[in-house]
C-alpha cells in the first residue's frame, strides 16, 4: 500500500476526531501529519498551549486511533503516554516510562531499576532498538506536562530530546504550557500551538453536547436554546472570569436547571429566550457559579461565615489569644502604650483612628489600612502582654470570675497557643520555626484575615476595630 | 523479695516531695554510703514479716499512715480502685462512641451515594470536629472500622506527623490500603509485583495493580486526613491533584477532619484544586453535649463510686469551656482524681460496701483519722446542739461505737445518692427548669435541691402555679413516666415500687383534674386556678370589654377552686420529693467525695513560669537554708548566684549589658562583701548563673548590640 512517499492517515479518522473535538481541526491535522509514519514523522515535537485547550485529550485520542488503524496501511504504530503529574520523582518518571513502553510492546522481561536518564536510555535502546522489529515499526512516546515534573534535574528535557536521535524509530512528544526559548537545546523542532478558544469556539464546543430534551420540547428546540444560552453565559461570566473550557462547561450545566425552571413549570416556552434570560438574571450574577467551593450547594445553606463558625468552635481562651495575636500583628509596637495601658489615661480612652485625626490636614501619602495588609510578625511575649491587658477589659462584662486562672503562662495558655498553631491560625515565622514551641524568643504571625477576626470579636462583644491604630 | 527490686514500680520517698535538693557539693563517696539498693532492701524487709501477702498489691499501693496501714486495708483500697475505675471507663467509652454514631451514619451513607454519582470530581466529606485534636482520634478510628465493614472500602488514615511530604504520604497510603486486608489473609506488607516489576513505594500504580488483583469489585479507597489543618497546604494540593488524575483508575474518596471551618480550609487550597473536590459538611456532636453525657454517666451516675465535689467539678466544666482541654482531658482528670483518692487517702476504704469493710480492718489510725474530719466535728457539734450528749461523748471516746457508726454510713450514703439522683431526674422530667443538667447537679451537690420560690436552689414553684390544666396533666404524666422508667444515662432504675405513695397521689391528682376539665368543658368555661387566673386577665384586656374583665377574676367556679387545690397538692408533693441536702451535710462525706483542687491543678495546669519566678525570687522557701531567711524575697548576697542574677535581671531594661551585670554582681559578692568571693570563683559562679538563666529562657544573646543579652521575659 505504500505507493507514495507521503500520504495522510485515513480521512475518516481525522473527520471523526474533528467532530469529537470541534474547533481543533487544524491542530488535529498538523498533529497527524507530524506523527503518522506515512506522512512526515518528526523526531521531537513540542505541543504547547494554555490549560484545557485539548492538548492531552486530542493527542491521546489521535494516537489511539492511529494505532488501531495503521496495521492495514503497512505501519505498526505503538505509543505510550506518561503523565508527569503522576510522577513523584524523576526516577519515578523513568520507571514509569520503561514500564509503559514495555507494556505497549507486550514485553515480558522483568524490567530493571532505572535511576538516571542514561539508564533510561539504555533500557529504551534495549526495548526499541536492539530487539528486532518488523519493518514500518514506529513508536511515539508522549511526555505530558513535562514542564511540571517534580524533582526534575535541569537537563531532563534536553536529555529526553536526545532519545529520538539514538533510536531512529522513536518520536518523542512534549506537551507543555509554554516552552521557553531553546527548550530542547536542539534545533529545528516543530512546535504545535494549541491556541485558547474564542467565544465562538467555546459555544460551538459546548453546544455540541446538548442536555436531554426539556418537557414538551423537541430535542432540536432544546439544542437551539442551549446554544443561545451558552452564548449568554459566556457573555455574562466566562469573558470576565471563567476562561477555561471545563469551568465554562461547569457554569453552563450549573445554570441550566435554574434557567429552564420556567420551562419545566410551563410558564414560558423554550422559544422565549429573552424572557427566560430576564427571569434568570439573578442567577447570572451569582458569584458562586464561578467559584463553587468545595461544598455542594445544598450543604452550604446554613450560610454562616467563617468568623462565627470559628467563634462557636473555639473556647474562650484561644479566642482571646487569637484576637490578641491579631492586635499584635496589626498594631505597631509604638502604639502599645496608648492602646493597652490603663496607667496614664484611666479606664476610658479614645482609641481607633489614631489620636484626633480631625484637625490635621491629611498627609499626601494615603496609607493603606493596616488591616488590609499582611500581618506582621510579633514576639510571643508581646502578644501575651496584650492578652493580659485586653483580657481584663474584654471579660469585664463577663460575670464569671476566673479565680486562679489569672496566672499568666500557665499550661493552659501554652496549650491554647499550641492548638492555634496546629490549626495554622497562628504560625511561627523565621528560622526558629522548627524549634521549641514555647521558646519566647521566636516570632509569630497571625494567619487569619480581618473578616474572620471581626466576626470572632463581635461574638464576644468586642469591636476589634476600636483596638487598631493606623 | 529480692525480685521486687527490678520490677520498676518502686517509689522512693523523694518522689512525693515538692522540691528535691540536689547537693552537688556532697562528695560522691558519701552518696555511696547510702546506696539505693540498701534503702530498698530496708523497705522490703519491713514488709517481709507479714505473712502471705500478694506482693503485687503491696508494690502498687504503699501502706499509708507512715507505713502503719494494714495490708488488708491496702489491698482493699487497691481492689476498690480496680473495680471502680474500669467500669466507669467502659461506660465513658460507650458514651463517646455513641456520640459519634450519627456522624458515622451520615458519612457512610454519603460515601455510598457518592460512589454511584459520576461528577468528574473527587468526593470529599468535611467533618467539623472542633479544636480538640484528641477527640478526632476516636472518631477516625470508628470511621475506619465502619467503612471497612459497611462499604468494604479500603480505609487509610493520615496524620500530619506521619506524612511530612508527598512521598511519605503516598507510601503510607499505599501501605495501608494494601496491607489492611479485611479478610485477614494478607498480614503485614504485601509485596506487590506485576510481571516481575517491583514498584517504587510511592507509586500509585502499585495500588492500582493491587486493587485489580483483588477479586472484589472495584473497592473504593477512602483517604482520611485526620488533622487536615496541620498538613502543609502545598502537600494537600499535590495529593488532591494526584488523586484527581488517578481517579479513572483508582476510585478515591477523601475525608477531612477539620477543626476550624470549611471556609478557612478551602482558603488554604489553590482554587483549581478546590474545584476538583465536591462534598458535604458534617458536624460532630457539640463538645458541650458530649461533656454533659459524660458527666451524667460517669460523674453523676449511680455507677460512679467516688463523687467529685461541686467546686472541683465546676472548675473542670469552666476549664472545658474556656480552654482547649477537650473531653479527653476531662476524662483523664477524672481518672487522676480516682487514682489520687484511692492511692493516697487511707479513709477511702470506707467506700467498700457489702461486708468487705469490718471492725478488723479499722485500725486505731483509721479511727483517729476519722476524728480529725470536719464532718466528724460537725456531727459532734450537732449532737451537742441536739442535747444528745451521750451520743457525742461516745463518738469522741468509744472507738467501737464510732466504728459501728462508720459502718452504718455506707447505707446512708447510698440513700442520699439515690435521693439525689431521683430528685434530679424528676426535676429534669418536669421540664420547667432551664438549667442544664451539669449546672443542676453541681448546684444540688453544693447547696441541695429545694423548689421553694424565694429561698430554694431550683425555684420551680411559680412555674408550677402558672400551669394550665393541660400542662398540668402532661407534667403529671411526665413525672409518672420518669418514676416508672428511671434513667439509663444516670444508671437509675425505675422506682415505682418504692414510691407507691407518690405514684398514688399523682394518679389521683391526674384523675381529679381530668374530671374537672371535662366538667368545666361541658359548662363552657375554661379551667383555671387562682394563680393562673391573673395572667389570663392580662391576656384578655386586649380584646375583651372592661366590665367583663373584673368579673372574670372575681368569679371562680367550683371546678376552678378544686383545680387550685390540686395545684397546691402537687406543689406539696413536689417539694417533698424534689428535695435533698447538700453533699457536705453528710457525716464522713470526705471518704467518698473528692473536692480538692490542689493535686489536680498542679498536675494538669502547671504554671512553670510562676514556679520559676517564685523559686528564683524566694529560693529560701524551697531551700530552707539558714543564711537567707532574712532576705524575704529581697536581694541578699547569700542567695544562690542564679537567684541574685534574677533579681538584677528584674531591675534591668530590655537589653542588659553583661559587663554591668557582672560589676553589679561582683559588688554584691566580691571580696569586700560578706561572702567575700575572690574574682575568679565569683566569675565562675556568674557564668554558671547566666548560663542557667539562658537555659530557662530568660535571656538570649542579643544580635543588636555586642556584649549585651536580650531580656526575653517581662511578664511575671
Ligand atoms: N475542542 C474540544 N472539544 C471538546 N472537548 C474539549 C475540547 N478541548 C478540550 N476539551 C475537553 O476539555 C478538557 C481538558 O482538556 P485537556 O486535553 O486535558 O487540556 P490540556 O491538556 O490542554 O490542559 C478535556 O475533558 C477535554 O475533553
Ligand atoms: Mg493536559
Amino acid at each position: 500500500m505504500r505507493n507514495s512517499l507521503f500520504h495522510l492517515p485515513d480521512e475518516l479518522i481525522l473527520a471523526t476526531l474533528s467532530q469529537t473535538f470541534p474547533c481543533r481541526e487544524a491542530q488535529i491535522r498538523a498533529l497527524a501529519t507530524l506523527l503518522y509514519p506515512g506522512a512526515a514523522p518528526c523526531r521531537n515535537l513540542v505541543i504547547h498551549g494554555t490549560e484545557a485547550t485539548g492538548k492531552s485529550a486530542i493527542t491521546a485520542a489521535l494516537l489511539a486511533r492511529l494505532a488501531d488503524r495503521t496495521e492495514d496501511e503497512g505501519f505498526i504504530l505503538s505509543h505510550a503516554i506518561v503523565n508527569s503529574a503522576e510522577c513523584i520523582t524523576a526516577r519515578h518518571l523513568y520507571e514509569t516510562v520503561v514500564s509503559k513502553v514495555a507494556n505497549a510492546l507486550s514485553w515480558d522481561g522483568a524490567p530493571s531499576r532505572c535511576e538516571t536518564v542514561s539508564q533510561l536510555t539504555v533500557e529504551l535502546v534495549k526495548l526499541l532498538k536492539y530487539t528486532p522489529r518488523p519493518a514500518g515499526f514506529h513508536f511515539v512516546l508522549v511526555f505530558d506536562g513535562i514542564d511540571r515534573q517534580r524533582d526534575a534535574p535541569h537537563t531532563l528535557v534536553p536529555a529526553l530530546a536526545r532519545l529520538s536521535e539514538i533510536i531512529s524509530s522513536l518520536t518523542t512528544v512534549f506537551i507543555v504550557t509554554s516552552p521557553p526559548p531553546r527548550f530542547l537545546l536542539t534545533s529545528s523542532v516543530p512546535h504545535l500551538h494549541f491556541p485558547t478558544y474564542t467565544k465562538t469556539d467555546f459555544v460551538s464546543i459546548v453546544s455540541a453536547s446538548p442536555p436531554p430534551a426539556l418537557p414538551n420540547t423537541s430535542p432540536q428546540e432544546t439544542a437551539d436554546l442551549w446554544t443561545r444560552f451558552t452564548a449568554a453565559v459566556h457573555d455574562a461570566l466566562a469573558r470576565a472570569a471563567s476562561r477555561t473550557l471545563p469551568s465554562f462547561h461547569h457554569a453552563c450545566t450549573a445554570l441550566w436547571p435554574r434557567f429552564t425552571a420556567p420551562v419545566h413549570a410551563g410558564t414560558h416556552s423554550p422559544r422565549e429566550f429573552s424572557k427566560l434570560l430576564i427571569a434568570a438574571r439573578v442567577h447570572f450574577q451569582n458569584e458562586r457559579l464561578l467559584d463553587p467551593g468545595v461544598l455542594t450547594s445544598t450543604a452550604t445553606a446554613t450560610g454562616s461565615g467563617a468568623g462565627t463558625a470559628l467563634a462557636t468552635l473555639l473556647p474562650t481562651t484561644p479566642r482571646l489569644l487569637l484576637l490578641a495575636s491579631y492586635l499584635a500583628s496589626h498594631n505597631a509596637t509604638k502604639h502599645d502604650i496608648t492602646l493597652f495601658s490603663t496607667h496614664y489615661h484611666g479606664r476610658r480612652r479614645r482609641r481607633g483612628g489614631g489620636p484626633s485625626v480631625g484637625g490635621r490636614p491629611r498627609s499626601k501619602h494615603r496609607k493603606i489600612a493596616r488591616k488590609l495588609l499582611g500581618s506582621h510578625a510579633f514576639v510571643l511575649e508581646r502578644m501575651l502582654a496584650i492578652f493580659a491587658a485586653v483580657r481584663g477589659e474584654w471579660e469585664a462584662g463577663n460575670t464569671r470570675d476566673h479565680g486562679d486562672n489569672k496566672e499568666e503562662g500557665h499550661a493552659d495558655i501554652g496549650m491554647a497557643i499550641a492548638t492555634l498553631a496546629s490549626l495554622r491560625l497562628l504560625v511561627r515565622v523565621g528560622g526558629g520555626a522548627t524549634g521549641d514551641l514555647m521558646d519566647c524568643g521566636g516570632k509569630w504571625r497571625v494567619n487569619v484575615g480581618w473578616e474572620v477576626i471581626r466576626g470572632l470579636g463581635r461574638g464576644i462583644g468586642v469591636e476589634v476595630e476600636d483596638w487598631l491604630i493606623e | 523479695m529480692d525480685g521486687n527490686e527490678d520490677s520498676g514500680i518502686f517509689f522512693e520517698e523523694d518522689d512525693h516531695r515538692a522540691a528535691y535538693i540536689f547537693n552537688a557539693d556532697q562528695p560522691l563517696s558519701t552518696q555511696k554510703q547510702t546506696p539505693r539498693p540498701a534503702k530498698r532492701r530496708k523497705v522490703a524487709k519491713a514488709d517481709a514479716p507479714r505473712p502471705h501477702q500478694d506482693s503485687s498489691v503491696e508494690l502498687a499501693f504503699p501502706p499509708l499512715f507512715n507505713g502503719a496501714e494494714g495490708s488488708d486495708a491496702v489491698r482493699l483500697r487497691k481492689q476498690l480502685y480496680e473495680t471502680a475505675w474500669p467500669v466507669l471507663e467502659d461506660r465513658i467509652q460507650h458514651v463517646l462512641r455513641e456520640a459519634n454514631s450519627n456522624t458515622l451514619d451520615e458519612v457512610t451513607s454519603f460515601l455510598q451515594h457518592a460512589a454511584e454519582a459520576e461528577t468528574g470530581k473527587i468526593t470529599a466529606g468535611f467533618i467539623i470536629t472542633g479544636p480538640s485534636i484528641a477527640s478526632q482520634h476516636l472518631l477516625f478510628e470508628q470511621l475506619g472500622e465502619r467503612l471497612r465493614t459497611a462499604t468494604r472500602a479500603r480505609f487509610v488514615r493520615l496524620r500530619a506527623s506521619e506524612a511530612p511530604n508527598l512521598k511519605a504520604a503516598l507510601k503510607k497510603i499505599i501501605q495501608d490500603a494494601t496491607a489492611s486486608g479485611t479478610d485477614g489473609e494478607e498480614v503485614g506488607d504485601v509485596e506487590i509485583s506485576h510481571g516481575g516489576r517491583k514498584y517504587l513505594d510511592y507509586d500509585l500504580e502499585a495500588l492500582h495493580v493491587f486493587l485489580q488483583q483483588q477479586q472484589q469489585q472495584s473497592p473504593r479507597v477512602v483517604v482520611a486526613f485526620q488533622d487536615s489543618e496541620a498538613f502543609e497546604g502545598g502537600l494537600l494540593t499535590d495529593l488532591i491533584a494526584l488523586f484527581h488524575s488517578w481517579r479513572d483508575r483508582i476510585p478515591f474518596d477523601l475525608l477531612f477532619g477539620i477543626a476550624t471551618s470549611v471556609e478557612l480550609f478551602q482558603a488554604r487550597l489553590l482554587k483549581s484544586t478546590a474545584r476538583q473536590l465536591y462534598g458535604a459538611q458534617f458536624d460532630v456532636v457539640q463538645a458541650d453535649s458530649v461533656l454533659e453525657s459524660v458527666i451524667k454517666t460517669a460523674v453523676a451516675g449511680s455507677q460512679a463510686a467516688l463523687r467529685i465535689g461541686p467546686s472541683l467539678l465546676q472548675s473542670w466544666v469552666d476549664r472545658h469551656r474556656d480552654q482547649v482541654a477537650g473531653i479527653q482531658v476531662f476524662i483523664s482528670s477524672l481518672k487522676y482524681v480516682y487514682m489520687c483518692h484511692f492511692y493516697a487517702d487511707p479513709l477511702s476504704v470506707l467506700l467498700a460496701g457489702d461486708g468487705r469493710l469490718d471492725r478488723k480492718l479499722m485500725q486505731p489510725e483509721h479511727i483517729e483519722a476519722v476524728r480529725t474530719l470536719d464532718s466528724f466535728k460537725a456531727q459532734v457539734e450537732a449532737a451537742v446542739e441536739a442535747r444528745q450528749l451521750n451520743h457525742a461523748q461516745s463518738l469522741l471516746e468509744d472507738d467501737d461505737y464510732l466504728v459501728a457508726q462508720i459502718l452504718e454510713q455506707g447505707q446512708k450514703r447510698n440513700e442520699y445518692l439515690l435521693r439525689l439522683l431521683r430528685s434530679l431526674h424528676l426535676v429534669a422530667a418536669t421540664g420547667l427548669s432551664s438549667t442544664s443538667f451539669t449546672d443542676l447537679y453541681i448546684l444540688a451537690l453544693s447547696s441541695g435541691i429545694d423548689i421553694d420560690q424565694s429561698s430554694g436552689t431550683v425555684p420551680l414553684e411559680d412555674a408550677v402555679k402558672r400551669l394550665r390544666a393541660e400542662e398540668f396533666l402532661s407534667l403529671i404524666n411526665r413525672l409518672l413516666m420518669a418514676v416508672q422508667t428511671g434513667s439509663s444515662d444516670l444508671g437509675l432504675d425505675g422506682w415505682e415500687p418504692d414510691a407507691e405513695e407518690l405514684v398514688g397521689s399523682l394518679t389521683d391528682l391526674r384523675d381529679e383534674v381530668d374530671g374537672l376539665r371535662e366538667r368545666s368543658k361541658s359548662n363552657g368555661t375554661v379551667l383555671k386556678s387562682k394563680y393562673s387566673a391573673q395572667s389570663r386577665v392580662l391576656r384578655t384586656t386586649v380584646v375583651a370589654q372592661k366590665v367583663q374583665l373584673s368579673q372574670d377574676t372575681a368569679i371562680m367556679t367550683d371546678e376552678d377552686k378544686a383545680f387550685t387545690k390540686a395545684v397546691d397538692a402537687l406543689l406539696d408533693l413536689l417539694s417533698e420529693n424534689l428535695n435533698c441536702g447538700p453533699i457536705d451535710n453528710l457525716f464522713l462525706h470526705e471518704a467518698w467525695v473528692f473536692d480538692s483542687k490542689s493535686p489536680y491543678r498542679d498536675v494538669f495546669v502547671p504554671c512553670p513560669d510562676a514556679t520559676f519566678g517564685r523559686a528564683l525570687s524566694r529560693p529560701h522557701d524551697y531551700l530552707a537554708c539558714a543564711c537567707c531567711a532574712k532576705a524575704n524575697g529581697g536581694l541578699a548576697s547569700t542567695l544562690p548566684t542564679t537567684a541574685i542574677l534574677y533579681h538584677l535581671y528584674l531591675e534591668a531594661g530590655a537589653l542588659i549589658n553583661v559587663a554591668d551585670l557582672w560589676s553589679a554582681y561582683y559588688a554584691l559578692v566580691g571580696e569586700e562583701s560578706e561572702p567575700g568571693l575572690d574574682e575568679r570563683s565569683a566569675l565562675v559562679c556568674f557564668y554558671r548563673g547566666l548560663a542557667e538563666l539562658r537555659m530557662m529562657g530568660f535571656v538570649k544573646q542579643s544580635r543588636k548590640k555586642a556584649d549585651h543579652v536580650a531580656k526575653l521575659k517581662w511578664l511575671f
